[in-house]
């Protein structure tokens, strides 16, 4: 039967003689919905084909040779058996398609017009990206999960590594300690200059210690009460300091990571409360489509989820925030606005997550807007603590707070 | 700011105005299809009751092209072009105000940070089509697409030329026109270009281009130039 040229479309999937010409075809499902998923399924490699391409592959016959463009549909082909089958991207039947799609779908009876064929086009098109972005981000966001929890993991370990340090070199040289209150530092130097005799004026300074600390430590090394060690002793503590700041190092090349990827999965999320926060929340929901699910009132409070159940088994007050309190202008401010703040920002983040989540679209710069004015405005309506309320306005039921106090003190 | 004072078309292209403004200085711009609406944060002009974008060439190097003194530009009314590179639609937006409601632009982009700005453009404006894809494999959106009149392609890829030709051989009409912005490292793109760039335009002819002109992007774009081309198939 010769060749022929299989070309699957959005309108629908078609057989070509060598001129173009449609020798058989069947249209697409016209539910833009329907026809985007059928679409993205055969991308994806999946077994469920569009109904009109298979509808086509019933109709294969074996003497005929199928001329397609892509590998995909090679594969398809020959796994129903086809005998001849080649792919030629760009050969002239297809353009010839393509270059009369809009009328032929006319032709067709797929759309009543040109115009109706590019509104649709437009509408498939719009969705098809939208879709294939949102599944792009959902894959991401496990990623700033994942490595917001390995940079707690590091901070955990970098602490324990720097503790155990301070304790080993402490019998060396035990005065360095007080002197130097950075970790990193602290274990910078060990790494650097080994034994306490390096401690010198000259040598601190390279380091970045400043002159009068400098001569400080210099001064307490000479007069140290602490042990001698060979080199053989001090060994392995340089070899654990190394390790404990290429640790260091590795936090602070996944924290800009983490910070790149919230941008590209949840642009809004992270416009509130950058990459950082923004990546806890997600690791602690489980994933964005997780916390994009949660009411705000939830996300006010994730993190502190021990105080929240404790609250609520035993009636004393439950916490006013959870990991948000990382946000600077939460645990900045006084004590009696923190509350309102943090319900404020659960409140836009909830919006922030759900639309990065569901639609893509940017509004973040609005949201930090809204948020700004009505931190002002708590911070207006609230300058002073609270108990002038209590003594300005009726008084509250006496009993109930005498109440919960005795249910909290015997837990004292 | 100053007031715009008077608009005439380009002499390359009915659909692009020059707009002169009271101090004397005059900007290039296209008829704002989307009346009130900004893309990219450029400067609106109202003048007989018509409302004109400002076209900037340090964002657009489509623009700085035609400052520079492209020989045409050949986008006319009613055009299909296919946009390789859309990025966030910043040239997407004016090409879409050239060939006006009854042309269409598709914009094939493949980061999806952009791509959502991107999908903003394409909101607003009834004849661009977004297509999230890799502009190296034209056959994985042959699907998608018909055969066009004009091909833009900005996509600073190593690859550049060879996924131009491919996707010419897939989509373009002959005697079609291509529009190919190219990065040339601090060269005299006329006289002495290097060899990475001499490859390029080599690349293009190879795959059915004639070359129609060469325009470098300075002061507009530093080591950039534009190569505009005619299709033969």
């Amino acid at each position: 039967m010769g060749k022929l040229f299989l070309l699957h479309h959005v309108v629908g999937t078609f057989l070509l003689d060598e001129r173009g010409e449609i020798v058989k075809g069947f249209l697409a499902v016209k539910d833009i919905d329907e026809n985007v998923e059928q679409n993205l399924k055969l991308e994806s490699g999946s077994d469920e084909l569009p109904a009109s391409l298979s509808r086509v592959f019933e109709e294969l016959s074996a003497d005929s040779t199928y001329v397609v463009e892509t590998e995909q549909l090679a594969r398809l082909l020959s796994r129903r058996g086809a005998a001849g089958v080649e792919v030629d991207r760009g050969a002239e039947p297809f353009r010839r398609f393509r270059e009369r799609v809009a009328d032929i779908a006319v032709e067709l009876g797929f759309v009543r017009s040109r115009e109706e064929y590019y509104e649709y086009m437009r509408a498939f098109l719009t969705e098809l990206a939208r879709r294939k972005l949102r599944a792009a981000a959902r894959r991401r966001d496990l990623l700033a999960a994942q490595s917001i929890r390995a940079i707690d993991d590091l901070d955990k370990t970098f602490n324990l590594f720097a503790t155990r340090l301070r304790e080993w070199y402490g019998v060396h040289f035990p005065e360095l300690d007080e002197h130097i209150p950075k970790h990193e530092q602290y274990i910078e130097l060990v790494y650097e200059l080994g034994h306490r005799e390096n401690f010198t004026i000259e040598k601190l300074e390279r380091l970045g210690v400043p002159r009068s600390k400098a001569e400080k430590i210099a001064e307490a090394a000479r007069n140290s009460i602490g042990a001698d060690l060979s080199d053989f002793d001090i060994e392995p503590i340089k070899v654990m300091a190394e390790i404990a700041l290429t640790m260091y190092n590795l936090r602070q090349r996944l924290a800009d990571y983490v910070e790149a990827v919230m941008r590209e999965v949840a642009p809004n999320v992270t416009a509130l409360v950058g990459g950082l926060l923004g990546a806890r929340l997600i690791s602690l929901a489980g994933s964005l489509e997780d916390l994009a699910k949660l009411p705000a009132s939830t996300i006010q409070v994730l993190g502190a989820e021990k105080a929240l159940f404790r609250a609520l088994r035993t009636g004393t007050k439950p916490p006013k925030h959870g990991v948000i309190f990382q946000y600077p202008e939460i645990h900045r401010s006084p004590r009696w606005q923190r509350g309102k703040i943090a319900r404020a920002l659960a409140g836009k983040l909830s919006i922030a997550a759900k639309v990065d989540a569901f639609t893509g679209r940017l509004v973040g710069e609005k949201l930090v807007e809204d948020l700004k004015k009505r931190i002002e405005e708590i911070k207006r309506l609230y300058p002073k603590p609270p108990l002038k309320k209590e003594v300005a306005g009726p008084l509250p039921p006496k009993k109930e707070k005498e109440k919960k106090r005795e249910t909290r003190r015997p837990r004292r | 700011m100053s007031l715009p004072v008077r608009v005439s078309e380009h002499p390359l292209n009915r659909h692009i105005y020059v707009v002169e403004l009271e101090d004397g200085s005059s900007k290039l711009a296209t008829l704002n299809m989307v009346p009130g609406k900004r893309v990219y944060g450029e400067k609106l002009y109202n003048i007989a009751g018509n409302e004109y974008r400002e076209w900037v060439p340090y964002r657009s190097k489509l623009a700085a092209a035609i400052l520079r003194g492209i020989r045409s530009v050949p986008l006319r009314e009613g055009d299909k072009v296919l946009y390789l590179g859309a990025a966030a639609g910043t040239t997407v937006s004016h090409v879409s105000d050239v060939v006006g409601k009854s042309g269409r632009v598709y914009g094939v982009e493949f980061a999806p940070r952009v791509m959502r700005d991107f999908l903003l453009v394409v909101r607003d404006r009834s004849n661009v089509l977004p297509i999230f894809a890799d502009a190296r494999k034209p056959w994985e959106y042959a699907h998608l697409l018909e055969l066009v009149d004009v091909l833009y392609v900005d996509v600073a890829q190593p690859e550049q030329a060879s996924l131009t030709a491919d996707n010419a051989h897939h989509f373009l009409k002959p005697g079609g026109k291509l529009f190919f912005a190219i990065k040339a490292r601090s060269i005299d793109v006329t006289q002495e270009p290097t060899e990475v760039y001499k490859r390029e335009i080599d690349t293009l002819k190879r795959g059915g281009f004639e070359i129609i002109d060469v325009v470098h992007l300075e002061p507009y774009d530093k080591d950039h130039a534009m190569v505009l081309a005619e299709y033969r198939g």
